[in-house]
């Protein structure tokens, strides 16, 4: 537990710029734009306070509309996602519920459930991001297939690097 | 406040999301032109809604100011309408013919009422006493002669039309001089029939006929229409057919005329009829 801060505060640098070096600077048709850099927000603690979440989402957020020069819509959309993230965690918890000592991982939950508990939370942060970039409502279902796609290319990395950088 | 206080810090976390998604729009709409662009659009749209369903709220409750005003406008506008006013003012002038020492007045009249398909056919104008006009004056148009004056009131005048059996005006032939009285034919609305030219007197078709001033009533020399036919008639005179100048069927603007010195040339003749 001690450790927890500092390890804490690496991965957001190391997603951050892994976001921003690789997965920004691909592009995959235009339909596609994976967001892997919401991990950090998947990975948090359970007992993350709830005030500390949304603070934590904001800052990723606004450090990543920063970087990519896009003011405030990240911000919304990781807000938005960390704001859902204890009731999604109630909606699927397992039916003895969340054990002290573990973190919502492969590791501890297994693949269905991580993979349904971040399909869902970044499926929310990808409508909002992407809804908010286009900023209306016209051309609903083109807006709409291009969240799908990314958030099933966000989720297959995020999946994928649980089983590379996690080991354990 | 203790309430209000229990009450934040159990919503925190609902409250803190408000606040942290609203410092992320605001963000978006200051940072981005395009977002800022499109939430103007959309507040301008909702503002002028807004203020467009006010308004129409608006004009209902003041429906009844709204049609006051407007009835009110309306008579105004009425009574400004020309149809609504009498021209009272006469636009009247003379003519001073400094030879003959005459003088005449022409009063301008509008036609009110007209008929040509009677035997006795009578025109009344919209000019009377008021405005100066009495019995005999001569009634003329920009054609030619159209009747005498015979009764006024304060504001209207009848006349004998020309095309009336009543009619007789003395008429002569501008060419040479020679004249007789003109009558109504008492058929159409546009011959006339000029008698006791003497059988001497050359007559072409197509001969100016004019008034021939000694009646004191016409001026002197002012159109009544052309020949059209001639034959004699008992050997001795000519009776001429006459085109009428004036078109009786659509008469509406004429001039009335008054000899000032009229009742001096009957006065005169009558007492030489009296000795």
């Amino acid at each position: 537990m001690i450790n927890l801060l500092p390890r804490n505060i690496v991965r957001f640098i190391v997603l951050i710029a892994v976001q921003l070096l690789i997965f920004d600077s691909i592009q995959f048709s235009g339909y596609i734009n994976p967001y892997i850099y919401v991990l950090f927000i998947l990975l948090l603690p359970f007992e993350t306070p709830k005030w500390l979440l949304l603070i934590t989402a904001f800052l990723l957020g606004f450090i990543m509309d920063i970087f990519s020069n896009t003011p405030g819509m990240h911000t919304a959309a990781t807000v938005f996602m960390a704001f859902l993230r204890p009731y999604v965690l109630n909606l699927i918890s397992p039916r003895d519920g969340y054990e002290s000592g573990t973190f919502p991982r492969i590791f501890y939950y297994g693949v269905n459930w991580f993979t349904r508990y971040a399909f869902i939370l970044i499926l929310a942060h990808h409508f909002v991001l992407f809804y908010i970039e286009i900023f209306r409502f016209g051309n609903f279902f083109s807006t709409f297939l291009r969240v799908l796609l990314s958030t099933v290319f966000s989720l297959i990395f995020i999946v994928l690097s649980q089983f590379f950088v996690y080991r354990r | 406040m203790r309430n209000l206080l229990k009450f934040i810090v159990r919503y925190h976390f609902t409250f803190l999301f408000i606040i942290l998604e609203i410092v992320a729009f605001i963000l978006i709409i200051q940072f981005n032109t395009f977002h800022k662009a499109k939430f103007m659009d959309f507040t301008c749209a909702l503002k002028g809604g807004f203020s467009r369903a006010i308004m129409n709220v608006k004009e209902y409750l003041s429906l009844r100011e709204e049609n006051r005003k407007l009835v009110e406008e309306n008579n105004k506008l009425y009574n400004l309408l020309k149809s609504s006013y009498r021209i009272t003012s006469l636009e009247s002038f003379k003519v001073n013919d400094s030879v003959f020492d005459r003088n005449y007045v022409y009063i301008d009249a509008r036609v009110v009422n007209n008929s040509t398909n009677k035997q006795y056919n009578y025109i009344t104008l919209n000019r009377g006493s008021n405005h100066g006009i009495e019995p005999d004056m001569a009634v003329l148009s920009s054609d030619g002669i159209v009747g005498i004056v015979k009764d006024v009131t304060d504001n209207y005048s009848s006349v004998i039309s020309l095309l009336n059996r009543y009619f007789k005006v003395n008429a002569k032939i501008k060419r040479n001089g020679y004249f007789g009285p003109l009558a109504w034919t008492g058929r159409g609305h546009s011959k006339a029939i000029l008698t006791d030219i003497p059988h001497h007197v050359e007559i072409l078709i197509g001969d100016t006929i004019v008034t021939s001033g000694y009646s004191a009533i016409f001026p002197e020399d002012y159109m009544i229409g052309i020949t059209s036919d001639y034959r004699l008639k008992g050997g001795n005179y000519y009776e001429i057919t006459v085109d009428l100048a004036t078109d009786f069927k659509h008469l509406t603007n004429v001039q009335v005329v008054k000899n000032l010195f009229r009742e001096e040339q009957i006065q005169l003749e009558k007492s030489a009829e009296n000795d």
